[in-house]
């Protein structure tokens, strides 16, 4: 038995620890990413299909709004990355290391790595954006 | 202390939707929940159903979700909960039964799908038992433990999401024949564990490792069968 509902009643209502927490975030991060990659693939298609949409598409990714967008596209590749790696480390090299206190304490390892990278391009970008756009 | 148990309901013989029902009751904060589901039976409503055998860990029977995280009623004190308000749900995953019962049958499908048990046809030396030294039985004296109670399989997101996947149980017992120096059979079970149903389907949540209650390493242990499988013999695979 499993469906979309289960699933969906897990992922909200289990009350797991920072596993849990991370592995979501590591979903939803990913799907970020993809949903960037699809847009992106689309639009530089209309380089050759249709310059002139290209243009209006490059247009629309200046607005405030794809802006912001991007700093949080920013932060899913940084944060998918970094869990990337932490989990390939402890499945490929070291899985003595999947014990829980580790566990735990790698995982917020992860998230405070991903801000400290992410809140200097943030601010950088939101400061870029301020300046052309307003 | 007083304590209310909202407890999940659903009886598909006398029909009506899944709800639940709340009793009040008097608790002492070393009571486990267990005690507080039996105390619900017998004076409040004998219609309540759930599962239940040793009543001390080792069976592996009354697993269920108390306050939204898998554990064995009979082993968590209402103390270590922190509230006195408790929400205790079925496992996430299998079909209901009735109430807090939930059909093993999936569960167990997994579990045999591994061949849980030693595979060995050849002769014992000397027609005596097969030795084992203290380091090769370390290899997986940690799944030896397994009670079969169904809190970690059902704690993983992946097989919320799919119900074909192996799940953690399962492969914590394959491990615990496959890394045995006197099993003969580690390459089957490798190889219901490469499918696409096996190991690398983990997406290592953790929540597995979080939930059992016998504090088995089950992660490392998925890791370790993983590892197995990248180092087993080319002309083994398929």
């Amino acid at each position: 038995m499993s469906s979309l509902r289960t699933t969906l009643a897990g992922y909200v209502g289990y009350r797991g620890r920072e596993g849990h927490w991370g592995f979501l975030l590591h979903r939803i991060t990913g799907l970020g990413v993809v949903l960037f990659l699809a847009i992106h693939i689309v639009d530089t298609a209309l380089v050759y299909f249709n310059p002139a949409l290209y243009m209006e598409a490059i247009r629309i990714y200046q607005s405030t709004l794809f802006g912001i967008a991007e700093v949080f596209l920013v932060f899913c590749i940084i944060y998918h990355g970094i869990n990337g790696l932490r989990v390939a480390f402890f499945d490929l090299i070291a899985p003595s290391a999947w014990a829980i206190y580790r566990q735990r304490v790698s995982v917020r390892w992860t998230l405070i790595l991903t801000l400290i990278l992410w809140i200097p391009a943030s601010i950088r970008m939101l400061s870029n954006l301020i300046e052309h756009n307003f | 202390m007083l304590t209310t148990l909202k407890i999940y309901r659903y009886d598909p013989e006398n029909g009506g939707a899944p709800h639940y029902d709340t009793f009040t009751l008097e608790a002492q904060p070393t009571d486990r929940v267990l005690d507080l589901l039996e105390r619900v039976r017998d004076d409040h409503d004998g219609t309540l159903a759930f599962r239940r055998s040793c009543a001390h860990g080792v069976c592996g029977s009354d697993a269920m979700r108390i306050n939204g995280r898998n554990y064995l009623a009979c082993k968590v004190l209402v103390k270590d909960l922190g509230t006195t308000e408790i929400t205790i749900e079925p496992l996430l995953g299998l079909p209901v039964k009735k109430d807090l019962v939930v059909d093993m049958g999936p569960f167990f499908d997994h579990y045999r799908e591994v061949m849980p048990y030693l595979v060995n046809d050849e002769e014992p030396p000397e027609g005596k038992e097969r030795l084992q030294t203290p380091a090769e039985r370390e290899l997986f004296d940690d799944t030896t433990k397994c009670i079969l109670c169904a809190a970690c399989t059902t704690s993983c997101p992946v097989f919320w999401a799919n119900g074909n996947y192996q799940g953690p149980a399962a492969i914590v017992n394959a491990h615990r024949f496959i890394f045995d120096s006197r099993d003969r059979a580690a390459e089957p079970r490798l190889a219901v564990l490469a499918r696409q149903t096996g190991v690398w389907s983990c997406r290592t949540a953790f929540n597995c490792t979080e939930a059992c209650p016998r504090d088995i390493k089950v992660t490392q242990a998925i890791a370790e069968v993983k590892r197995a499988l990248v180092r087993r013999k080319p002309s083994a695979r398929r």
